[in-house]
């Protein structure tokens, strides 16, 4: 007896179930007044006549698995329902998401394929609640994203699209950055033609970002000056750099995240060897704090042919900017943490305390 | 053979730790790969700041907020501590620049509505900008300073779909050929001319909804709209014409001035302005004469004559001055016009002004009526001062509401609380199974 009999015979079992046919080529039987919540399904009943047997069943899309499939019909069969209260719903819905980030993401798509506009609002909804206020190492976290932009990416100025002299000088500082940094590279590259493990603990890592100076010492005090030196440099680049008064880089501003990405940069095995591991877009704007105290250069460090005039007078107008955008924050500092030339890790001098030095 | 098979192993397991993590992330990194418009949808749930500060995640998340269909620039998306409403100008703008030069594809809806902005002139860039896209909706508050001027790109938006304006001047060119899509327009606290106005009403063809809220610069409110569904008005005016508003369901109106006595004109025509009232809204379902708006009404009133009828309204709401004799009057020709009526509100306004001795007009007039409000179940009377013009009218009502369930009372103060109760008890009603709640205020 094949289906179609079937149906002639008992005539409510043709109205009441649907044939629905999923991504793994499996068929199911389901209650048509809860299949055809999904418009994609009511669709193809009403336009097609589609999944009235066994042979005939309709095709759903790709992305609505069985285990999919039995969640949205949990869904679509508890709302199809008359008679539930507002309330009601709502908690419901709350209960329904409960669930790990990687299926609230299929969910979210398989509800999209079959056009079932009010799940895909409430998934959609539950993961944009998962980013909302997070920092950058925490959603990474949630949804196992890959840290893969190069610091240097994350450097990458945004468009300058004001004519500001300030701003020239900012740009063109960040531009012997990024040379600075595409050297260090060559070298890490042909100086040990092997990828480094960082295998420094979490920890240690964490002493240097908040406790500073009594985590690992410097070795060689002879170095330390000159290092020191060098860090002040980079520490100034690097301030100068994120001193770039971009709205983007405004909007990422977030004082909470500033910490956070500088975990990031440093718990991150491949990037640790480049010196602005410590830099991540996100904390740009929270770093805009170190630029005040970090404006002055060695002559040695940048030789342009500025006379020492001019160059008084630019670090003016950069400290004065710096101080301008700091304003919109409390008064923070961040220490940045470098790497030497050995890679080793040392703190750098920063005062900590946001004063001027001039 | 084997050795090397042997080293390749070793090499394979020294270089595991570093590789599996990544490729582990990327198995579970299932919404990286979700497709574009479900992304927008969730971005778009997010507050700016935080959608874009996405681009840092990784490098699949790096251009993905800026397909997002909508931009609203609130409150929320900027951290300023500082008081300095020049910091805060520059901040704002350099942030709205910058989305606005990164973003790619359509925009839908451009909201800026931050309480520090004031009118500057970066704003006719953005709206520039906006009204070269197929854009659909523009809100713009602003919320401090000056009126805001808009620029002349703003009337060219020809696909715009719902316009919200506060605290902005309107002066269309003479180019300006109507916004052919909107369907929805809300203007408040705005200045506009008369003719400008009259023009851009009238050449929306699409509009549904109208709120029209503080409005300067026009005194006639000449709405000639055939697909109107929803008005709602508050402000100054003199007079309030509707042309083609067959449609209209909702309809809310407040005079903010009382026309008599602040010496406006009194229309020079004869017709009684309810009357052309009721029969330039023939469809009308829920309608709120509020402030002095009933003043307005009962000028040309002819005691005796029926409006034109309105029998889809079900919910009246009126503001009323009881003791002025013509409101009463006015009220009382209203409730005639619609048979159909469900529900009523009667909200005292107290004044003292008022013609005492036209009290017996309205008894007449009200005894002469021999028709029922059959389907009238709710009135709520509220701010009454148990006044005899209050009473009368609350008695009238009890004895022309057969199916009245329920009547709440609810007086100014309890002054004469007792008396008022005491009245309302001794009232017949129509209705045998109304009851009548008395509220204290």
């Amino acid at each position: 007896m094949s289906e179609a009999d079937m149906a002639v015979i008992n005539p409510e079992n043709m109205k009441s179930y649907i044939w629905l046919k999923t991504s793994d080529d499996s068929i199911q039987q389901v209650e048509q007044e809860i299949a055809m919540f999904c418009p994609m399904i009511c669709q193809e009943v009403i336009t097609k006549g589609m999944g009235s047997s066994k042979t005939y069943p309709i095709a759903l899309p790709q992305r609505v698995t069985p285990a999919m499939l039995s969640l949205i019909l949990d869904y679509c069969r508890f709302h199809q329902a008359p008679g539930r209260s507002n309330k009601e719903r709502k908690y419901f819905d709350e209960k329904f998401i409960r669930m790990g980030t990687k299926r609230l993401c299929e969910l979210t798509s398989a509800a999209d394929s079959l056009q079932l506009k009010p799940l895909v609002d409430l998934t959609s909804r539950a993961l944009a609640r998962m980013i909302e206020g997070k920092t950058p190492e925490e959603i990474r976290d949630i949804f196992h994203l890959p840290d893969d932009l190069t610091e240097e990416e994350k450097l990458e100025p945004l468009k300058n699209i004001t004519d500001d002299p300030r701003i020239r000088l900012l740009n063109r500082l960040y531009a012997r950055k990024r040379k600075e940094l595409k050297q260090k590279d060559k070298q890490t590259n042909v100086g040990t033609g092997e990828e480094r493990v960082d295998d420094r603990s979490v920890d240690e890592l964490l002493s240097f970002i908040n406790g500073g100076n009594q985590g690992v010492k410097a070795s060689k005090s002879k170095k330390k000056n000159k290092r020191k030196k060098d860090h002040q440099k980079i520490g100034s680049l690097n301030g100068v750099t994120k001193g770039i008064p971009n709205g983007v880089h405004s909007l990422c501003s977030d004082a909470a995240s500033g910490k956070q990405s500088l975990l990031c940069g440093l718990t991150n095995n491949d990037r640790s060897n480049l010196p602005s591991s410590s830099i991540g877009l996100s904390s740009i704007c929270t770093d805009i704090d170190i630029l005040a105290p970090k404006t002055e250069f060695d002559d040695g460090d940048i030789d342009d042919g500025i006379d020492p005039e001019m160059k008084e007078k630019i670090d003016r107008e950069v400290a004065d900017f710096a101080r301008r955008l700091n304003s919109d924050w409390p008064e923070r500092m961040q220490e940045i943490l470098c790497l030497d030339p050995d890679r080793r890790v040392m703190p750098v001098a920063a005062d900590g305390n946001g004063i001027m030095r001039k | 053979m084997n050795e090397h098979g042997y080293w390749k192993a070793a090499n394979m397991n020294h270089r595991g730790p570093l590789k599996i993590p990544s490729s582990k992330g990327m198995e579970h990194d299932v919404i990286s790969n979700l497709p574009g418009h479900i992304m927008d949808k969730i971005l778009s749930k997010l507050p700016i700041r935080e959608a874009v500060r996405t681009s840092i995640l990784s490098r699949k998340w790096r251009y993905k907020w800026i397909t997002l269909p909508e931009l609203v620039f609130d409150n929320h998306c900027t951290l300023v501590s500082s008081q300095d409403q020049i910091v805060i100008k520059n901040k704002l703008v350099s942030i709205i620049d910058h989305v606005l030069l990164l973003h790619i594809g359509p925009i839908h809806r451009f909201k800026l509505s931050h309480r520090d902005l004031l009118a500057v002139s970066d704003i006719d860039r953005w709206v520039l900008y906006l009204s070269r896209s197929m854009f659909k909706e523009l809100i713009l508050e602003i919320w401090k300073g000056q009126r805001y001027k808009l620029p002349s790109s703003l009337y060219s938006m020809q696909h715009l779909v719902h316009l919200e304006l506060f605290n902005c001047f309107l002066n269309p060119p003479s180019t300006f050929s109507g916004f052919r899509c909107l369907k929805s327009l809300d203007l408040q606290h705005i200045t506009m001319d008369q003719e400008g106005f009259e023009n851009m009403i009238a050449s929306c063809p699409q509009l549904e909804r109208l709120t029209l809220m503080n409005f300067d610069g026009f005194s006639l409110l000449k709405v000639n709209a055939p697909k109107l569904q929803f008005f709602d008005t508050g402000g100054i005016f003199e007079d309030v014409l509707f042309l083609n508003t067959e449609k209209l369901a909702i309809a809310s109106i407040g005079l903010y001035v009382n026309v008599v006595s602040d010496g406006y004109p009194i229309n020079g025509s004869y017709t009684s302005n309810l009357a052309r009232f009721c029969s330039s809204l023939p469809h009308v379902e829920r309608l709120e004469v509020q402030n002095y708006f009933l003043k307005y009404l009962a000028i040309g009133n002819i005691s005796g004559r029926i409006p034109s009828l309105c029998p889809d309204l079900c919910y009246l709401s009126i503001r009323i001055n009881f003791i002025d004799s013509d409101e009463n009057l006015a009220a009382l020709n209203l409730l005639r016009s619609c048979p159909n009526l469900q529900e009523l509100e009667l909200l005292a306004r107290p004044e003292d002004q008022g013609d005492i001795t036209a009290v017996a007009i309205f008894f007449e007039e009200a005894n002469q009526w021999d028709g029922r409000l059959t389907f009238l179940r709710h009135i709520k009377v509220s701010g009454i001062s148990s006044a005899a013009q209050e009473l009368d009218f609350i008695n009238f009502l009890l004895s022309v509401t057969p199916s009245l369930e329920r009547m709440t009372v609810k007086p100014a103060s309890l002054d004469r609380g007792w008396e008022l109760v005491k009245e309302l008890l001794r009232f017949r009603r129509a209705s045998v199974q109304a009851e009548v709640v008395f509220l204290d205020p």
